[in-house]
């Protein structure tokens, strides 16, 4: 299978891609292309020019900020995101979420940023970011404005990055709070048929302090689960019932129907998902 | 076109690629080594599988231009010599980890990189590791088995 024919642009820093990106309508950013690839081969994308980031170090940098908030570069790879004793200190979740997409060979290649900015509804990344409260960078030649990840993903493939933008940098706030994150996919390297990230802190007289809770592959895009969110906070967390929570806070969820898994199926793996992961979590175990 | 420089088992190429054209079709089909094979052409089977700076990837989900200046190990740079097989070679014949053989060069490339980059594997981890390479024949048994072979005559090296 061949993509259509376009032009390549070999960028050796920022500026340049950005340059490029200005200069070429119908361009495109190729990160790792563990998912731009397949997209090329099926024609389902074909710009005309297509601008590669992998050879700009910069991009592969993940640094503390001074205010603690991990910063990681849209080229850092899902093996970095793994391995980073950096991120794995302050954002364990993150390393977790990593180890669970697709498999070593991809992993190996597949980039942060370019998942984020594939926006599969499926992807590992997302429900993980949002809970995290991750914020995207995103440049143009001559704009620089932060977003959340949340309201950067708008639907399936579709996030707010305009013409001759790109996403350079991902935001993490520090996170060592109890967390757990999990995909159900019926063989691990697949798309995911629901997946749940969780992170939540009890304080020291037992009751829920904090709890950010978001799934994937269950509707156009990821999403924060806020109802379960406000029901467990403040409660105790050995007298919450769960059941009596999950149910009715996934009640309106129209889960997608594709042939990795019917809505009704769908509902069913996150409500199970949801009610022993979060039971996990109250109860205080460890991961 | 564009040249394309890379270094593929110690030896220095260059030669003209078209922007689309995939890695793995510039490795068999200009280069002429065609030790790598292609399968599903999706990133799924990882019958393409090279080393790129002694790590796998799938050579199918690659553009050729995006390997300038690449240190890649194929298939073919495994043999110590000429006629002489390597541990992963040797531990795959001895425990007749193929059938028809068209996975067998990304097996022995995820098996020259697992075995000398994790500690000693259980049978569960090296599936789970080997979850990017699809054999269609052999169910999997005799290529786990080649893979804690290899592993075991790789430490052996090592004492």
């Amino acid at each position: 299978m061949y993509p259509k024919s376009f032009e390549y642009l070999r960028a050796k820093s920022v500026d340049q891609a950005l340059q490029y990106l200005k200069d070429n309508e119908g361009s495109r950013v190729i990160a790792g292309g563990q998912s731009l690839l397949p997209m090329l081969k099926s024609r389902l994308y074909q710009p005309t020019v297509l601008v590669d980031i992998n050879f700009i170090p910069e991009l592969r940098e993940v640094k503390l900020g001074s205010n603690g908030d991990l910063r990681i570069g849209a080229m850092v790879t899902h093996y970095d995101v793994i391995e980073n004793s950096t991120i794995r200190e302050n954002a364990p979740i993150l390393s977790s979420t990593a180890e669970n997409i697709a498999d070593v060979q991809i992993r190996n290649r597949g980039t942060i940023g370019g998942s984020i900015c594939e926006a599969d509804p499926s992807a590992d990344y997302l429900p993980t970011l949002m809970a995290l409260d991750a914020r995207v960078v995103l440049k143009t030649t001559d704009s620089s404005r932060e977003m959340k990840v949340e309201d950067f993903i708008q639907g399936p493939f579709e996030t707010l990055a305009e013409d001759g933008e790109m996403l350079v940098e991902v935001i993490v706030p520090p996170s060592k709070a109890n967390y757990r994150v999990e995909k159900y996919a019926r063989r691990k390297a697949d798309f995911a048929i629901a997946s749940v990230a969780a992170i939540v802190s009890l304080s020291k007289d037992g009751k829920v302090a904090d709890a950010r809770i978001a799934t994937g592959a269950q509707q156009d895009k990821p999403h924060r689960l806020r109802e379960i969110e406000s029901a467990l906070k403040g409660k105790a967390s050995k007298s919450v019932n769960l059941e009596a929570i999950i149910g009715p806070a996934t009640e309106e969820l129209e889960p997608l129907d594709d042939l990795h898994g019917g809505p009704e199926y769908r509902k069913h793996v996150l409500r199970g998902m949801l009610s022993r992961m979060l039971g996990d979590l109250l109860s205080g175990k460890e991961a | 076109m564009v040249t394309v420089n890379l270094k593929i088992n110690g030896k220095q190429y260059s030669e003209e690629a078209e922007p689309r054209l995939l890695l793995v079709h510039f490795i068999r089909d200009a280069l002429k080594l065609k030790g790598t094979h292609i399968g599903c052409d999706t990133g799924h089977c990882g019958a393409c599988t090279i080393l790129w700076d002694g790590k796998p990837v799938k050579s199918c989900q690659i553009l050729a231009v995006q390997a300038e200046g690449a240190n890649i190990m194929t298939v073919e740079g495994l043999e110590p010599e000429d006629g002489k097989l390597s541990i992963e070679q040797e531990s795959f014949r001895e425990n007749f980890a193929q059938q028809c053989g068209y996975c067998t060069p990304g097996f022995l490339m995820m098996t020259r990189y697992l075995i000398r980059n994790n500690e000693e594997m259980t049978r569960e981890e090296i599936r789970e590791k080997l979850h990017g390479n699809y054999c269609m024949c052999t169910g999997y048994q005799q290529i786990v088995d080649a893979v804690q072979d290899a592993q075991r005559k790789y430490f052996a090296t090592k004492k």
